[in-house]
This record gives structure tokens, C-alpha cells and sequence, in this order.
């Protein structure tokens, strides 16, 4: 009887060892079988699917190898991600963004693409921005390929500027021009609708522009030491402060109901955005009718006109099982056709140099060209988004615990200024560990 | 020879039979809680690096942080604020539908459907929805009754308003098991308080919740712990800017925020850790407590 037990427990022991030894190879849950001849692909942004998958849908013509291009929102794209990372199912084909590439890259996470790029005829890095190409390189090492790229602009509210007899925003304001306009806006609007919003989560889109415009930084270029208690910085998140007071929401309805949302229904009159919120705004009625783009305001002291710019990288998982179909979609979706494809089609700039002015003409509504400009040099200086090893863990103290209590109270900005630098500080040393 | 017992070939089929059957719930168990269970103990003795690799066995480091972390002290007080109100209110309401609905009525099965509809949602959706009926400037709350509430914004009010929606989500599943506990009811009982002169009320006190109180015990230790784990609503309907997450934050939302947004999984695990002892605290109270009101006849 006992024997039998002892038996039956450890059958029982084996059998759950087994399991979890089979888990990590052949996974379990997901539909899509390994092995089947088919890429899956996945991205974050809803917006872009559909364009990606036509590109996708292209190179299965191509090829015969069939691609499955799957949208997760970007909260849980990560999640996934690193657990897909740490021994579960992870999709062949997906994007990388500079928060998290370092990380991967240094784990041996994403297929080594040095050689194939090397080796290649249709992808030309040099084509890429440089500054692109050295975020998703490791040690020497390529393991990602730019996918596009994006700038930050001026959206407005024509019927708003209409109502208040406003003239529309241009290239001679100023962030004074920007503050004086959103002001009197405000004060016509008698709180039906405000000058402008911004949430603490808008940093890409929103005060990382004016803190480089102003001259102060968010990141030092060695990546060791906070710029959030430099002079120049403080004085960027005070003006802000002082758009907080007097010509936003307040700052329940503008978490709430979100600043694009705010937005696309008439309540403000001016945003910064990015470019990557072109096609949510074209498919939206009351935006794609009332909407249109200016380059974002200059910098009365400094003279400098600054946009933050960032763009995704295609990358491929180390462990896939086709990883010459992967790298052929990847070569595919680099290749300059498929980058002009994907500005023709709206989908987004395209990061190979000279494709983007096919995006200009993909939506007639706005005036796309303001967020080209952004990108020329004579106009604007370009800033790569503020990024290091461990960006995620003081962006995101930033974007919460840190800045929204200035946002209630924006007297408090300088100090919170100081509140983040520190913790931020912290975070950058840690790194170094 | 006679004084060992001898088995016979049924009792060892009912044997291997009896374990052929719970293999497949142990090994779910085993693979997808108990294993579970020990290696976030054991991580959150670790500051982990990433992907699970280059884990720096730190002790006791990150419970030390833990107990003097404001922030985990506040998420707590939070929790059970929750908790304090979606657990009375769901078993209360759901009690009384549940004799409502378990009399003969016209259209009976469909309304026990439509009180049950929530349970069948996802949760995220359920969010999705509540999160516009709350929103201040053009939620239908708001404008139906022209008050002008912050009701997820406001630090003083936000937890309350969430309880609501947990309340509205599991409203259905505690009637359901309430109507399956009524039904095992004798109807004698209640016949013969009626003989007496028993009133409904009367009898609601004196016949059904003492004889219901198995089921409420049930309900009541499985709704603690349910709600002592609040993360999904909290997730999906603050926003990281909105000024009242502190003040709304749970634990287990914590734990996300640290183990999965900012990948410290150590300091996360050590979060959910505390929340296991605290959820085995009370448990064990409650089950000293079941003595005291609970019959089983």
C-alpha cells in the first residue's frame, strides 16, 4: 500500500516536472502552431494594422510565406513580451522601441541581424538616421532595423481659432505667442472649451520639447545624471506650469478624458502631438473636419525651435523557428519600396531617408508637411527621445508619482523638478551596477 | 497473518481509480499555483535581473524597504477601504434579489440572466463602460442628475466609486450560489412560521439566513480574498496621471506597477507576499469566527 503511494506521488512528480519542461519549449495557449510556415507579427498601434498587414500581404505574394500581424496595446505588449522572453512563446516578427531595445539586446533576446543587413541589398543603413541605427545596435551589433520615424507638431483647432477670431498658429510664435493665444482662448471660452492640455504622461508629445526648446536637457548625453534639476529645465516645466493655471481643463477632466480625446471633441483648441496620431485624427469625424498641423512654437531666448523624435526598429526573436522567413519580412519591410509603401498608404513617416514626402500627400485634411518640416534642419533641431538602460523605471516615476502633483498644484513644479531628478539620479546610478 | 489486512482488488481499483481522477487538478495546481507560490517567494528575496536572469540574492532587503514604504502602507489602507464596501454590499443585495428571485415569479429566469449578464463580461470592458459613466464633463452620470461629481478623480471619493463597480460585477455570481443555497431550504420551515404567524421579514432572519449561512460563509471568506486582490478595475479605469490613484492604488496594482511597468519583479514579489500573509491572517480568523454564526445541520 505505502509502495504504491510512494509510486503514484512520484509518477506524479514526473509528470508535473514534465509539464513545466514541455511549457518552456513548445509553449501552450496560443492559437498559432509553431512550424506552420506562417510569420506572426505584433505591434501595439491599432492605427497601423491595417497598412502593415496589406505591406505583410505583399511579401506573402512574394514569398508564399503568410504573415499574421496581431495588434496588443502597448501596456500589455511588454508584459507579454519579457515573459514571452523568459522561456514562453514569443512572436517571431515585432517591434522594439528605445525604452525597452537595451535590455533585449543585451540578453541575447532578438535575432543577431549584423551579417544578413551586411550581406543585403535592399536594406542600406546608411539611409536610415544615424542616431536610429546606433539605438538598436548592441556592442557593435545590429539587431534591429528602423521601421519609421516621428516628429512632434502643432494641431490646432480651426473652428475654435474661427470663433475666437484668432489668426491660426505659424512659424513666428514663440512659446510666449503660444502661452498669450491659449490664454485668451480660455478666457473666451468660459469653460466650454480651454487653450490648450497636457497630461504628466504627455512627455515625448508634450514638455520634452520645451525643455530642449528652452535649452535645458532631460537625460545628459553619457546617461549618467538627470537634467531635471538644471536651470534651463525648471524654467521649461514653470512655463508649463503656468499653461496649467491659466489656459487648461482642470486636471481631473484632462486625466479623465484624456488630452487627444479632449481634443477630437472640440474642448481645446491646441495640442502638441505626434505624428504617429495622424491616422487616429483623419478617422475621426470631428477632428479630420476641424484639425490641421503647424511646427511647434521656438523659443523667444534661445532662438531654437525643438522637436523630440523617436522611431520604432523591426527586430525578430532569436528563438523563432523560420528565422530566414523572419529576417526576409524585416528585409522586406526595410526595403525602400515598403518604407515609400508605408508612407503612401498614411500608415506613418517612413525612416529611409527622402520616402516621407509620399506621407505628406497621404491625408488631405492637414497640412502633414508641418511635421516634415519638424525634420528639416533649417527649421527645427531634432532631439532623440531621452533615453538610457533603465528608461521605463524613472519615465515612469516621471509620468506618475512625480509630476502629478504639479499638475494639481503647479506652484509645486520646481519642486517636484527636484523630486524627480533625484529619483531619476538614483535609477541612472543603479543602472550602472 | 490474519492481523494484516488484506486488500482486496476493489479497494485497490477505487484506489488508482480515485487518483487517475485528481491527477489532472493536482497537476493543474502543482504547475499553475503551488510552484508559482514558492518561486515568488523565493524572488522576492532577489533584486532579479532581467527576463529572470542575473538574479543578486539581497535577504531581507526588500521587505525592510516594503514596511517602510508609505506608498505600500497607503495601497493597503486602500485595499481594505475597498473591500470594506464591495463585500457587505454584495452579499447584502445579493441575498435579498436571491429570495426575490427564487420565489415563482413572471419572467424569473430572465431576470436571475440579467443580474448574472456582469459576471459574463469581461472585466475590461465592464471598465471601459463604467469609466465614461463616471467621466466628469461628459459622463452619463454627471449629466442625468447635472451634478458635477469627479467621481474617479476625486482622491476623497475615487475608491468608493470602484467599489461600485465591483459590486455591480459580482452582484450575480454571489445571488446564484445564494438561489442554489435557498433551494436546499426544506419549504416545512417556512410553512409552518407562516401557521405561526411568522411575517416574510420574520422568517427572512429566523429561517433563511441561519440555514443559508453556510452558502453566506462561503460567499463571504471567497469574497474577501477576491477583493483583497482588487487590481483590474483599478488598472482600467486610472489613469497613471490621475491625481486619485494614490489614494486608490490597491496592492496588487502595486505589485504590477513594480513587478511588471517598472521591472523590479523582487520588490513586487515582496508586495504580493505581504498581501498572501495578510489574506491568510484574516482568512484564519473568519474560519475561527464560523463557530460562532455559522449552522450546519
Amino acid at each position: 500500500m505505502k509502495k504504491l503511494m510512494a509510486l503514484l506521488l512520484s509518477v506524479v512528480m514526473v509528470l508535473s516536472l514534465a509539464a513545466c519542461g514541455g511549457g518552456d519549449k513548445g509553449g501552450s495557449g496560443s492559437g498559432e502552431k509553431k512550424g506552420d510556415g506562417k510569420l506572426t507579427v505584433n505591434i501595439w498601434d491599432n492605427g497601423q494594422q491595417k497598412g502593415l498587414q496589406e505591406i505583410c500581404d505583399l511579401y506573402t505574394k512574394e514569398t508564399g510565406v503568410k504573415v499574421d500581424v496581431q495588434v496588443i496595446t502597448w501596456d500589455q505588449y511588454w508584459t507579454l513580451l519579457s515573459a514571452g522572453a523568459q522561456g514562453g512563446e514569443m512572436p517571431d516578427v515585432f517591434w522594439m522601441h528605445s525604452n525597452e531595445v537595451q535590455k533585449y539586446m543585451e540578453n541575447g533576446i532578438l535575432l543577431d541581424l549584423t551579417d544578413k543587413i551586411a550581406k543585403s541589398e535592399k536594406v542600406d543603413l546608411s539611409k536610415y538616421p544615424a542616431e536610429l541605427v546606433e539605438m538598436y545596435k548592441s556592442e557593435g551589433k545590429n539587431y534591429a532595423v528602423p521601421k519609421d520615424i516621428d516628429t512632434i507638431a502643432l494641431w490646432y483647432n480651426k473652428k475654435i481659432f474661427d470663433e475666437c477670431g484668432i489668426k491660426y498658429p505659424d512659424d513666428t510664435w514663440t512659446w510666449d505667442t503660444y502661452y498669450d493665444v491659449a490664454k485668451e482662448i480660455t478666457e473666451k471660452g468660459k469653460g466650454k472649451f480651454f487653450g490648450t492640455d497636457m497630461a504628466s504622461t504627455n512627455n515625448q508629445d508634450g514638455y520634452y520639447n520645451m525643455i530642449y526648446s528652452m535649452g535645458g536637457y532631460v537625460i545628459n548625453d553619457d546617461k549618467t545624471k538627470s537634467g531635471y534639476d538644471d536651470p534651463n529645465t525648471v524654467k521649461a516645466m514653470e512655463y508649463l506650469g503656468k499653461l496649467i493655471k491659466d489656459c487648461m481643463p482642470e486636471a481631473n477632466i484632462i486625466s479623465e478624458t484624456g488630452t487627444d480625446a479632449l481634443f477630437t471633441s472640440g474642448k481645446v483648441a491646441m495640442i502638441t502631438q505626434g505624428s504617429w496620431m495622424v491616422a487616429a485624427f483623419r478617422d475621426n469625424e470631428y477632428s479630420a473636419e476641424n484639425a490641421d498641423i503647424a511646427v511647434l512654437p521656438k523659443d523667444a531666448a534661445t532662438g531654437k525651435r525643438t522637436t523630440i523624435y523617436n522611431g520604432l526598429g523591426w527586430a525578430a526573436s532569436a528563438k523563432t523557428d523560420m528565422p530566414e522567413e523572419a529576417w526576409g519580412l524585416i528585409e522586406w519591410l526595410g526595403s525602400e519600396d515598403m518604407q515609400k509603401k508605408q508612407a503612401e498608404l498614411g500608415v506613418t513617416m517612413s525612416a529611409w531617408e527622402g520616402t516621407s514626402d509620399a506621407w505628406v500627400k497621404s491625408v488631405e485634411n492637414f497640412n502633414l508637411q508641418a511635421h516634415l518640416d519638424m525634420m528639416n534642419p533649417d527649421v527645427a533641431e531634432m532631439i532623440i527621445r531621452p533615453y538610457s538602460r533603465s528608461t521605463i523605471a524613472w519615465e515612469d516615476y516621471a509620468r506618475g508619482d512625480g509630476f502629478r502633483p504639479a499638475w494639481a498644484d503647479p506652484a509645486k513644479m520646481a519642486d517636484q523638478c527636484k523630486a524627480v531628478a533625484e529619483q531619476m539620479n538614483a535609477a541612472l546610478a543603479e543602472e550602472k551596477q | 497473518m490474519k492481523s494484516k489486512q488484506k486488500v482486496t482488488p476493489r479497494t485497490r481499483n477505487e484506489f488508482i481509480w480515485g487518483w487517475l481522477f485528481i491527477i489532472p487538478t493536482m497537476l493543474g495546481l502543482i504547475v499553475l499555483n503551488i510552484i508559482p507560490i514558492f518561486s515568488t517567494i523565493y524572488e522576492s528575496f532577489f533584486k532579479t535581473g532581467d527576463f529572470g536572469m542575473g538574479n543578486k540574492f539581497v535577504g531581507v532587503a526588500n521587505y525592510t524597504k516594503l514596511l517602510a514604504d508609505a506608498d505600500v502602507w497607503q495601497a493597503l489602507i486602500n485595499t481594505f477601504k475597498y473591500a470594506i464596501v464591495e463585500v457587505p454590499f454584495s452579499i447584502a443585495i445579493a441575498l435579498v434579489l436571491a429570495v426575490f428571485l427564487n420565489r415563482k415569479m413572471f419572467f424569473r429566469g430572465g431576470y436571475r440572466t440579467i443580474f448574472f449578464l456582469p459576471m459574463v463580461a469581461a472585466p475590461a470592458a465592464v471598465a471601459m463602460v463604467w469609466r465614461w459613466l463616471y467621466n466628469s464633463q461628459f459622463g452619463l452620470i454627471n449629466n442625468v442628475f447635472h451634478t458635477k461629481i469627479s467621481w474617479v478623480s476625486d482622491p476623497k471619493i475615487a475608491i468608493f466609486s470602484i467599489a461600485v463597480i465591483g459590486i455591480w460585477s459580482i452582484l450575480g455570481y454571489n445571488m446564484v450560489l445564494f438561489i442554489s443555497g435557498l433551494q436546499e431550504i426544506p419549504k416545512d420551515y417556512y410553512e409552518a412560521a407562516s401557521i405561526d404567524g411568522a411575517t416574510g421579514i420574520k422568517q427572512f432572519f429566523n429561517i433563511t439566513v441561519p440555514l443559508l449561512s453556510p452558502t453566506i460563509f462561503f460567499v463571504l471568506v471567497t469574497r474577501v480574498i477576491g477583493a483583497l486582490q482588487v487590481f483590474d478595475l483599478i488598472f482600467m479605469v486610472m489613469d497613471s496621471a490621475n491625481q486619485a490613484l494614490p489614494k486608490t492604488q490597491s496592492l496588487v496594482y502595486l505589485f504590477y506597477k513594480y513587478a511588471f511597468m517598472q521591472n523590479n519583479k523582487g520588490y513586487g514579489s515582496a508586495i504580493v507576499v505581504f498581501l498572501l500573509v495578510i489574506i491568510m491572517i484574516i482568512t484564519a480568523i473568519q474560519n475561527w469566527g464560523e463557530k460562532k454564526w455559522v449552522y450546519y445541520n
